[in-house]
């Protein structure tokens, strides 16, 4: 073993560890702030995954966007809602915890298993390196030329739909038509001052 | 490659439907921008305009003599023609019903019109989305505006609720749909084209590990959730009850259509090889979803819920014609789809009056109907009677031809449930038809004893009315007509050359089969 397999092997082991176990305290630890930053490091630690692959792209978008975009959105979502609210114990909680780890360890074992046991095809194709950007955006735009555009109508609407969402709405005054036709959807104002009389 | 060769192989002419609804799309959102609130009285007519163009422009891709696009991405033949038609069309129906509805409960309508268009555009692409990655962009493209729509009234509690519950487990399903897919571009060797998966997977060796059985499990759940069929159906109540009445339309329409188009495609073309796995499972969930969706429909007290519960079911009907793969399977099951179409969507369009007229969903308040406006008991009544499979309406054939192909098929164990569950459902659907229509002026309920005279001048009340015609025309005589969607169906199946090679080769396999029997001598 050389210089640069040791390296490697030293690098994946680090990565994978500091992957499991930020992903263990993601899903572990009761403090919702402590998660979202250890779902960071989860990201961070695939991107470096990528990198020992020789994905430089990959790593780079992963960090950009998951690291960049997703996660500070986590951690805004999370502080700008600034709710402490104590639950109450769930009585027999552990039931369901261990539930939960004998489904998830029930999952991990049966695609460990397809993995190990599947004889994979491995590309013989010489690995693209830096020149993986050329080869994706030349599949951009031919065979994947469709999806792509598509994605285009796509963020369109998710940008109008978070638009729509998000802004400030006046309640319309009092229609005249109101006496002739009614819905069954109501402002959240009456509703909220309704239901609180039963708590 | 150079531009013009590649402009050439790209055959783009092919999604002009989608280009049409696109571009309608686009009008309606700068239009709406530039004019203002006032481009309410012209932005439906300009996006059912835009819908119906897409039909008509998807009517001369009939004999298009070169389907495959996009260089594989996306495939145009006669049966994706046939499901962009119904999504298209649900589509147009739903502008049709949601004009009144939406301005009642003051939200814009221009926004939600581009986003049931994004939707349309979605399912339109994944009906023949022919490769992966176009697959998963379409269906989420489906899906995201789906979610959008259904938290649509945002100051409604019920609304945002349906919205959330709908995201998430929805998120959760196309996740693990991706990991399947993700599965089948591993084990093919790095290939997203649906029609060289089988040959690959054939060819590198992996045809017999548990990966392709897996990756398939996953990718049904993913499919499931989209055509809501039991065990993966828990979303479907909540959401329908919580989101506005014409999305719920759409959904139980145009998204499960698209659902079930995506379904014959990718089972029948990437998994030939686990071909009787897929035929077990799937027999398992129409199973289930026949028997709880009726079931369960009998306690319902929403007509939101009802219809829930219903669309479950008839989903669960419609399965029977994926599951046993012949020719007259296929077909029955597109003209099942086109007749769910027209019954379904009138059955909303009465819904959405109805709660627009007196405010509720809740089945008791129909009582005593009748006497107040025959109009909206008649379109109800034929739209719940023909879901529930009473001649000479249109479910009834629709159901008889799913029925009959299932028992040509040899599935009689389907088709006996599928029997008991049809009269199961009979019998909670003319409960509501006997509660507008039987009960005496000293039974009516309090809302239909405040009901308002028909008015149908109101703006957006006109639209409404011409759907509730129109569907209520389509479910009456769609049945003793039905000469037209026969061959519609009947055509599609038979121009499909993916159809048409797997029946092949399941008659080959027959005909082996019997071969192989034969010749075998009897032991002694």
């Amino acid at each position: 073993m050389n210089i640069a397999d040791g390296v490697q092997v030293v690098s994946f082991a680090v990565l994978a560890l500091m992957m499991l176990g930020a992903a263990l305290g993601v899903v572990l630890l009761n403090n919702i702030v402590y998660s979202a930053f250890l779902l960071g490091l989860v990201f961070i630690s695939i991107s470096g995954l990528y990198i020992l692959l020789n994905a430089g792209f990959v790593a780079a978008a992963q960090v950009l966007i998951y690291v960049g975009a997703v996660n500070v959105l986590i951690l805004f979502g999370i502080m700008l809602v600034n709710k402490r609210q104590p639950f109450a114990p769930v009585r027999s909680a552990w039931l369901s915890k261990v539930a939960t780890a004998v489904v998830c360890l029930g999952i991990f074992a049966l695609l460990g298993t397809m993995v190990l046991a599947t004889p994979w095809q491995l590309s013989t194709e010489a690995i693209a390196g830096d020149g993986a950007l050329v080869k994706i955006g030349l599949h951009f735009f031919s065979d994947f030329l469709l999806p792509f555009e598509l994605a285009s109508v796509l963020l369109l609407m998710a940008l109008i739909g978070a638009i729509v969402l998000a802004r400030r709405e006046y309640l319309p005054d009092e229609l005249e038509e109101e006496t002739v036709l009614t819905l069954p959807e109501r402002p959240r104002e009456l509703t909220s001052s309704g239901s609180r009389s039963n708590p | 490659m150079d531009f013009a060769t590649l402009a050439a192989q790209l055959n783009a002419g092919t999604i002009l439907p989608e280009g049409i609804v696109i571009t309608t799309l686009l009008v309606v959102l700068v239009g709406d921008l530039i004019v203002g609130r006032s481009s309410n009285r012209w932005t439906p007519y300009v996006a059912i305009a835009g819908l119906l163009g897409a039909i008509v422009a998807l009517y001369y891709q009939w004999d298009l003599s070169d389907p495959i696009s996009f260089l594989g991405s996306f495939n145009s033949d006669a049966l994706s023609i046939v499901f962009r038609g119904i999504i298209a069309l649900s589509a147009a129906v739903t502008v049709l019903m949601s004009i009144r509805y939406v301005e009642q409960s003051g939200t814009s309508l221009a926004e939600f019109i581009v986003i049931l268009m994004t939707a349309t555009v979605g399912g339109m692409f994944l009906a023949g989305a022919d490769e992966l990655v176009t697959i998963y962009v379409a269906l989420e493209t489906l899906s995201i505006s789906s979610y959008l729509l259904t938290g649509y009234m945002k100051r409604d509690p019920r609304s945002n609720e349906a919205a959330l519950k709908y995201l998430l487990i929805g998120a959760a399903s196309s996740a693990i749909f991706l990991y399947g897919v993700s599965l089948l571009y591993g084990l093919s060797g790095g290939e997203t084209r649906l029609s060289v998966i089988t040959t690959n997977i054939a060819a590198n060796n992996v045809d017999q590990s548990i990966g392709v059985v897996i990756a398939l499990v996953f990718v049904i759940a993913g499919i499931a959730f989209k055509i809501a069929a039991v065990p993966f159906h828990q979303w479907t109540p909540d959401v329908y009850e919580g989101s506005p009445t014409p999305v719920v339309a759409f959904l139980s329409v145009g998204s499960k259509a698209a659902g079930f188009v995506l379904a014959v495609r990718l089972l029948v073309s990437a998994f030939p090889l686990v071909s009787e796995q897929w035929h077990f499972v799937l027999t398992a969930l129409a199973l289930l979803s026949m028997i709880l969706g009726n079931v369960v429909a009998l306690a319902q007290t929403s007509m939101k819920r009802l219809l829930a519960y219903s669309s479950i079911g008839q989903a669960g009907f419609v399965m029977i014609g994926l599951i046993i793969g012949t020719e007259a399977g296929y077909a029955s099951m597109i003209f099942y789809l086109l007749v769910y179409l027209f019954m379904n969507l009138g059955g909303f369009a009465c819904v959405i009056l109805f709660s627009l007229r007196t405010g509720t969903d809740e089945i008791s308040e129909y009582s005593g109907l009748y006497q107040k406006d025959p109009l909206l008991t008649l379109a109800l009544s034929i739209c719940l009677l023909s879901l529930g499979g009473i001649p000479p309406l249109a479910g009834f054939f629709g159901k008889l031809y799913l029925f009959w192909a299932g028992w040509q098929a040899g599935a009689y164990w389907l088709v006996l449930v599928g029997l008991m569950t049809s009269v199961v459902s009979i019998y909670y659907y003319i409960r509501v038809v006997k509660m507008m229509v039987v009960k005496e002026a000293d039974e009516m309920s309090e809302s239909v004893k405040n009901y308002p005279a028909s008015d149908w001048n109101l703006e957006g009340m006109r639209p409404l009315q011409v759907s509730l015609i129109v569907t209520l025309v389509a479910t009456s005589l769609a049945g003793i007509l039905s000469n037209p969607l026969f061959a519609l169906a009947n055509g599609s199946v038979e121009k499909t050359p993916l159809l048409q090679s797997s029946l092949n080769t399941a008659q080959t396999a027959l005909v082996d089969q019997s071969v192989a029997t034969s010749s075998t001598p009897a032991p002694l």
